[in-house]
């Protein structure tokens, strides 16, 4: 484990927060440092879109000063973290990756989530780019450019959280925040070699978020570390009535239950639509099955089907949010974003609520999955990350579209809102993640799995030689 | 010529939850491209949405995606009393 006074681009945040608790190095040592490093590393990965040094400065000298004075620190203390800029930042617009929200006034107010995080000590440095309005698996930004890999620079950081992936993976922060709709948590952690927690649906607060599909928008952190997943998905946890669809469940700490083991688990691999014939995802799925003892195949029920649904309500809410804007800026929108904009708002409403009634059917059979299995493996993303560009791939022999189908396994499970870890798996030369995927409200079976992983060194981030 | 005997009309079905996908059906009438074309052009009238004729072919080929998923979603029987989940508790 990095040395977390020395080597703050890569150390992780629970090691951070040790050392500033301890009075080992100041909040204000660890911020310069990550300002350093974003510095040197950004102009490379192109992850930032705003740097928020003025407030970050003052907000770790505050740290330093409460330290000082004898006062206790929160768990993350010290710890820089960074967000998609689709979460309110005050005194920012809102751009969501757009072009056309810069013209927003500055937001008022931090979104819940930034609030709560630096509640707990952590220290907020910046946006991170995204692609235009979360309508985007790729990380490709018209506006702002593509964010790219840290493992390699011309590749895609996936997407739509492209930024989040490639600030987490390149070393620039050691959490960040991100927003999955249809995996856009997954995609990019996934690609770039890190974890992603897309938790359950209306687990974490989207208050003072940018909305995509209000039907479907989860947000959750990406770390380098399971422990470091599970500090600040316990930090940010609690009900929020700003935002009508986070549930009002008690706060349930998972920190504590990481080495509690996995022996209790069962554990099960999903087949049928999952079964994947593509030669990387299958060796991250197989190494982790195998390290696990998973060797049980299940079959999800109607999984092509739900993944038809959940894009009928993508692109029929995602048009509805836009349809305004469409009308009098459509030249000002990525023409990508646009032309998926302008035909879901074609989308016939019979299909959209035929859609939202198999969600609730579909719910119901994966349900009666998990009285049989605490946690199913599936791959995360059909190939590791494409060229930056790249229009297709070869998919199980067949040529298929990049942009709409590197969520082909993420979609399915989004859309009934189980909660999901995505590990990465180190191969060479490209990482690539496995899905552990949880009944509702069940993160702490996710991140047990993960962490199991974790300790035997079957997942890891690994570190790029940026 | 012998009369052909009226059929029986069948006994009203009682309300029961159908939970078997149909076969599939083909594709509706709205996926062929000039339908689709038609219908991108009505709609856009009807929303009040000025398209760039160059970006027509882009928004049908989209069009007919979404209404391809959106036929295998709507092929799938459920029953009269399936309930939507527009607000979703996991």
């Amino acid at each position: 484990m990095p040395d977390a006074a020395s080597d703050t681009a890569w150390s992780s945040a629970a090691d951070i927060a040790a050392a500033v608790t301890a009075g080992e190095v100041g909040a204000t040592g660890v911020i310069e440092a990550a300002f350093a490093t974003i510095r040197e590393r950004d102009p490379l990965l192109n992850s930032f879109t705003t740097v928020t040094e003025r407030r970050a400065r003052m907000r770790a000298q505050a740290l330093d000063a409460a330290r000082a004075r004898g006062e206790k620190l929160g768990p993350l203390a010290g710890v820089p973290f960074a967000v998609k800029n689709l979460f309110d930042v005050e005194g920012v617009p809102t751009r969501a990756g757009s072009k056309i929200n810069r013209d927003l006034p500055p937001a008022p107010r931090d979104a819940t989530l930034i609030e709560r995080l630096e509640a707990a000590g952590a220290v907020l440095v910046g946006a991170l780019n995204m692609g235009e309005y979360a309508y985007d698996f790729t990380g490709e930004n018209v506006h702002d450019g593509a964010s790219r890999n840290p493992h390699d620079l011309d590749r895609m950081t996936g997407g739509s959280s492209g930024g989040s992936g490639a600030a987490v993976g390149g070393g620039l922060v050691p959490l960040a925040l991100g927003s999955d709709t249809n995996g856009s948590i997954r995609v990019p952690a996934s690609l770039c070699g890190i974890y992603g927690l897309k938790p359950t649906y209306g687990r974490l607060s989207r208050a003072r978020t940018f909305p995509f599909v209000a039907s479907l928008d989860h947000v959750g952190p990406f770390a380098r570390s399971v422990r470091d997943l599970a500090l600040a998905y316990d930090a940010m946890q609690g009900p929020d009535a700003a935002d009508p669809v986070c549930a009002d469940h008690a706060v349930a700490p998972v920190t504590p239950l990481l080495t509690r083991g996995i022996d209790d688990l069962r554990i099960a691999v999903a087949g049928g639509y999952f079964k994947c014939k593509a030669a990387e995802p299958l060796a991250a799925l197989d190494r982790v099955a195998s390290a696990l003892g998973a060797n049980r195949d299940i079959d999800i029920p109607q999984v092509e089907r739900a993944r038809a649904a959940a894009f009928v309500i993508t692109a029929s809410e995602g048009a509805s949010l836009h349809l305004d804007r469409i009308r009098t800026r459509a030249r000002d929108y990525d023409p990508a974003v646009r032309d998926r904009l302008i035909a879901g708002a074609m989308t016939p409403a019979t299909y959209v609520i035929k859609a939202q009634k198999f969600r609730r059917w579909h719910r119901e059979q994966v349900l009666k999955i998990f009285e049989d299995v605490d946690a199913i493996l599936a791959p995360a993303t059909p190939c590791a990350a494409p060229l930056i560009g790249q229009q297709t791939f070869l998919f199980g022999g067949v040529e298929m579209p990049v942009r709409a189908n590197l969520g082909l396994y993420t979609q399915p499970i989004s859309f009934i809102g189980l909660p999901v870890v995505a590990v990465p798996v180190p191969l060479a030369p490209l990482p690539i993640a496995v899905q552990i995927i949880a009944a509702p409200w069940r993160e702490d079976v996710a991140l047990r799995v993960a962490y199991a992983l974790e300790a035997q060194g079957v997942v890891a981030a690994r570190r790029p030689g940026l | 010529m012998k009369r052909k005997t009226k059929r029986k009309a069948k006994p009203a079905r009682t309300r029961r939850p159908v939970r078997r996908a149909r076969k599939s059906k083909a594709p509706p009438e709205a996926t062929s491209a000039d339908a689709t074309d038609a219908m991108v052009a009505a709609s856009a009238r009807a929303l009040g949405l000025t398209l760039d004729p160059a970006w027509h072919r882009s928004v049908a080929v989209n069009l007919r995606l979404i209404l391809r998923f959106g036929a295998l979603v709507d092929e799938f029987a459920l029953p009269d009393d399936a309930e939507p989940a527009p607000v979703f508790h996991a």
